[in-house]
């Protein structure tokens, strides 16, 4: 079972403006994480952050899309016991006086794929006071990067 | 196998975006489905199909109200769900105001 995450937002940008964030290694190590992205399809690069108890401090990419300025995407492995990647796919749209930027971050199953086959298993109020703190926790240090 | 445990029905009943986008708005408080309807611009019986899930889930209660069915959460149920899964949505949400802000900046 996964999850997406969509979201949209706007910028009063032209989409070349907003592409050069999101596919300048120095630009995206500014609001997202350091990394030594490259916009090539096959690149395989990381975001790096502090490792914190938890979570190992690196996320493991692959492109596995760019189409200059308006789609990138790539796998993101959040952590080395994660069953599969996710992907992250980038949607750049021209827009009167802007660009409309979409995000999707699909295929989230991780970390919990076990908790969850745990959930199932031992009934849900067990599983909200053991085990589902130790996920928030989880992925509050995933999303702390 | 006819019957599902609830507990895979909470799961089943999250993994639609739009049905934690009407959990998000009964978080505020009671809804009717038909302002629902009119917000999410979906069909009645559309509405009413998510409604009916995130129901069996036993995440929100309903009760009439004249001709009026309303909906509300039940704030016990959803909130570690919510909590766990809104993690991604965060994170991305404050990087993406970052993005707004790096562009911004770069002017």
């Amino acid at each position: 079972m996964s999850f997406d995450v969509v979201l949209e937002q706007t910028y009063p940008y032209p989409p070349e403006r907003v592409w050069r964030a999101l596919t300048d290694s120095d630009a995206l190590g500014q609001w997202l994480m350091p990394n030594d992205f490259e916009a090539r399809v096959g690149h395989k690069f990381q975001f790096r952050s502090k490792p914190m108890p938890g979570w190992r401090g690196f996320v493991e990419c692959e492109v596995i899309e760019v189409v200059a300025p308006l789609r990138l995407a790539y796998t993101w492995l959040g952590d080395a016991d994660w069953q599969e990647p996710t992907i992250v796919r980038w949607t750049l749209e021209p827009i009167e006086g802007g660009t409309r930027l979409r995000l999707e971050h699909s295929n989230l199953q991780e970390p919990w794929g076990r908790e969850l086959q745990a959930m199932l298993s031992q009934g849900w109020k067990k599983m909200i006071a053991e085990k589902i703190v130790r996920v928030m926790e989880q992925f509050e240090s995933v999303a702390g990067g | 196998m006819k019957s599902k445990t609830p507990i895979n029905d909470s799961f089943r009943a999250i993994a639609d975006p739009t049905r934690r986008a009407v959990l998000d708005l009964l978080s505020e408080g009671e809804w009717k489905v038909n302002d629902l309807v009119g917000r999410f611009r979906m069909t009645q019986p559309a509405m009413s199909q998510h409604l009916r899930v995130l129901k069996q889930a036993g995440l929100v209660n309903s009760r009439r109200a004249g001709r009026e069915r309303l909906y509300r959460i039940r704030p016990d149920q959803l909130k570690p769900i919510a909590d766990w899964v809104g993690q991604y949505e965060r994170f991305w949400k404050r990087k993406l105001r970052g993005l707004g802000e790096f562009l911004e900046k770069e002017k």
